[in-house]
This record gives C-alpha cells, structure tokens and sequence, in this order.
C-alpha cells in the first residue's frame, strides 16, 4: 500500500469513527462545558483538529483515546478562555475532609461533579461514564496509571463514594 | 458499580443530544473534506462548466465536442476496484467495494467521478458502523451490506458503470446506480439531455407500462401495475425525470429499477430496454442511442 493510500484509508477511519461517535463526542464535551453552543463548539474544533492532525495519529487501535483526548484538551481549552472554571468553594473544601458514616439525602452529587475540578472529574467521566479501562484514562490524559489511580480515589472521596462500596477490580485497587 | 454512581452514569448517558449536532458534525468533516478536494483541484472549473450544461440544456453531443475542446477520456480508461472496505463479525459484515475510473491521461472527469465514488464508499461505511452500534445496542438481529460495480458498456465512445449496493437486515434490498459517460466529450450523460424535453417521461413509461402488461401476459411475471395491485399508492405509474438507466454497446436505452419498486422484491432490479423506434422523434440526436 502506498504512503497516499495509507493516509486516505485512515482519513477515511477516521471520519468514520468520528461520524459513528458524534454523540459520545459531544457527551464528553458537554460534561465540562455544561451548555449546548460550547459543546458543539468543542465537536467541532475537535474534529477540525482530528482531521488536520491525522498524522499524528500511528496506531489505529488507539483512535478512541486519541480521538478522546481531542475532545478533552479543546473542552479544558475553551474552559480556560472563557475563565469560567468555577472556583473551589466551602462546600467541595468539606468534601475533602474525612467521609462520615452517613449521607446526607439531599447530597447532589451531580452538583458536586459538576463543580469538580476538570482534572478529577475527567477520570470519573472516563472511567464509569465511558467505561475506558484505566490505561486508555491514563493515555487521553497523558498521565501516567498510578496517578490516574491517585485521581481516582480522590475523586470518588469527593462525591463521598467510599471505595468499599465501589465494584472496584483489583487492578484498580492496588 | 455503585448505586449512586450508575445514577449518575445514567444522567450522562441521558444528555439531550441538540438536533445541530449532525449538521455540525457532518459540516466539519465535509468541509475539511472540501478543502483537501479543492487542494487537489478535483473540482475544476471546466468539469463544473460541463456538469452544469449537461443539466441545463438540450446540448447536443456534436455541439459539445465542438465548445470544448478537451482531451479524450481516452480509449484506455477502464473501470479498477479504487478501494474495498471490508468488516466481519459473526452477526455484521461489510463488504463495500469501491469502483474507479482509470484513464491514459489525468482527466477531470475521472478525477470528479472517482471523488464521488469514494465519497459514496465511505458513507455506505458509516452508514453500516452507525446502523451496526445502533443494532448492538438493541441487542439483536444481523446486518450485511456489500456493495460493488459492473462495467455494461466499454467501447470507444461509451462507459456505463453501474454501482450496486444489496442491504441485507432481516430481508435484502438491491439498488443500483449508473452512470453513462462520454469519452470523447468527456461528459456525464444525464437522461434528461438525452430528449429534447420532458415528453420522454411520459412516453417512457408508457412503453414500460406495455411491456409490463407483455411480460405478465406471456411470461407470467408480476409486476405492480393499477390493475394488478391493491394498492394504489404501489403501481408504477411514471420514471423519474433522472431515472436510472445506461446505455448498451449497441446504443439503446435501458432503464432500470431498483428491487421491489416496480415488481416484487424477488425479482430483484428490474430492466427494460426501451425500443429506439419508440423515442426516435424525442432525441436530440441519434449520436448515442440509434
């Protein structure tokens, strides 16, 4: 196969994939945005960069990381642009604080998510959302396994899911 | 997982989806798509030209060849395999092969058909991979799709491609598309600039419509004419002004139609070879079809 060839058949992958995913492309754009015109916003830059960056791209069996990391470092950068990344208040301070036995009933945890810092609430969205395995987490966040692991925890801290609770695999407890 | 975890999953899973996602996700890709296709000049402004006359008027094939004086398609063009895609899994296969048009020289032509055959090619691929996740999600049932070409007629002044897709989910569905081209004018013939107007439909079908009631009489075949169907809605009653046809080596008109729109789906694509005697006065000229 030539070097031509080659790189229209990954276009063509490529784009396929891309039009297969729109809407778990736009799911994930969403989860850090939070408002439809960004979120199509950052589909759209997304597959702009996808498809002018395609070189980049060597092994077609990481297309769904490569394509995922896209769409997390466009949304983190349209976050950062409009400076709307929400501070940390009291109330996501106290959630670091040690878990107590019981929940409190009105305990949004959506809410809490959504005010997480994108860093943690990426591994979440990830990891139980997407179902990616904690390899495929730790290579869209370019991020090593054990810190993705480290982020994990915390994360789960804050939405005050203690890890007993979680089907968590061994993998991912040690 | 956790309880309050699979909630919180399912709220994910259950973001409105705006109806402008597909716009702006297929507008991305297309005009990423534009910009390589202009880059590499397949859209020529002298292939548009010739594109839009062959639409707009009645422009016969000598006066073709005497406005443009472009180089021949060439006796050496033939009809290649472009690209396949193939995928199989015990429950969903693809099988699309791609044709192209292979000439002596560069031609804008072929440059302009073959980016459509692969554009074609690769939307019958999405299409299987979106109708596949769609189907895995539902759990059940089997999907094939292939799709390839056939060459009708090769000769010195004619190429007739026909591109074939059969859909196979539950039952099968074959639909065929053509497209008949002028080497030496190096034009798409369209069915429309074939006649000096609209009358060809009427009179094509008309004709159609006897050899119909012929072949049911004389062969016992069936197809759904008024008089044959309960449902009124189903009977043939006219072609398409761009109805799908090619033209035969010896220059006659055929016109075709895709599994179960004019007969049942049994018989597959139907064909009628429209007597030349029929269409004669309609002709611009007797250049193609004689």
């Amino acid at each position: 196969m030539t070097e031509m060839n080659k790189r229209r058949l990954q276009e063509e992958t490529l784009v396929a994939f891309l039009i297969e995913n729109r809407e778990r492309l736009y799911r994930l754009a969403f989860s850090y945005v939070k408002n439809q015109d960004d979120a199509l916003d950052v589909v759209q830059q997304s597959i702009y960069k996808a498809l002018s960056a395609r070189a980049a791209l060597v092994q077609p069996e990481s297309l769904r990381s490569w394509v995922f990391r896209i769409v997390v470092t466009t949304a983190y950068d349209l976050l950062r642009q409009k400076r709307r990344l929400q501070p940390v208040g009291d109330e996501i301070l106290q959630l670091h604080q040690p878990v107590g036995e019981d929940v409190p009933a009105d305990f949004d945890l959506e809410r809490v998510l959504d005010s997480m810092d994108p860093k943690y609430k990426s591994v979440i969205v990830l990891r139980y959302f997407e179902d990616l395995k904690i390899e495929e987490v730790a290579e869209v966040l370019q991020e090593n396994v054990n810190t993705v692991k480290t982020r994990l925890y915390k994360a789960l801290a804050m939405l005050r899911l203690q890890k007993d609770e979680l089907a968590l695999t061994e993998e991912e407890r040690s | 997982m956790n309880r309050r975890l699979a909630e919180l999953k399912k709220k994910y899973e259950e973001t409105p989806i705006p109806e402008e996602l597909d716009n702006v996700v297929m507008n991305a890709v297309r005009n990423r798509k534009q910009h390589v296709l202009r880059s590499r000049r397949l859209l020529a402004a002298a292939a548009a030209v010739i594109l839009g006359f062959g639409l707009s008027v009645n422009i016969s094939p000598a006066l073709a060849r005497a406005l443009y004086d472009v180089p021949v398609i060439g006796r050496l063009a033939r009809v290649i395999t472009l690209r396949e895609y193939r995928f199989e899994t015990e429950k969903y296969r693809a099988d699309i092969v791609v044709p192209g048009i292979e000439s002596s020289e560069a031609t804008e032509l072929a440059d302009r058909l073959n980016a459509k055959y692969l554009e074609e090619g690769r939307e019958l691929y999405a299409k299987f991979m979106a109708e596949m996740e769609e189907m895995k999600q539902t759990g059940d049932g089997h999907l094939a799709v292939s799709s390839g070409y056939i060459v009708k007629t090769d000769n010195e002044q004619i190429l007739s491609v026909g591109r074939w897709v059969v859909t196979a989910m539950g039952s099968a569905s074959e639909e065929i598309r053509y497209d008949t081209i002028d080497k030496q004018n190096q034009l798409v013939i369209t069915l429309p600039m074939l006649f000096k107007d609209d009358d060809y439909i009427d009179i094509i079908s008309e004709n159609i419509k006897a050899q119909m009631r012929e072949q049911m009489a004389e062969e016992g075949k069936t197809y759904w004419l008024p008089e044959t169907t309960d449902y009124s809605d189903w009977a043939f009653d006219t072609i398409a002004p761009d109805q799908a046809f090619y033209i035969t080596d010896d220059g006659k008109l055929v016109i075709s139609f895709d599994e179960a729109v004019v007969a049942p789906a049994y018989m597959g694509v139907v064909e009628f070879t429209i007597p030349t005697e029929v269409i004669a006065d309609e002709l611009v000229s007797d250049e193609y079809i004689h």
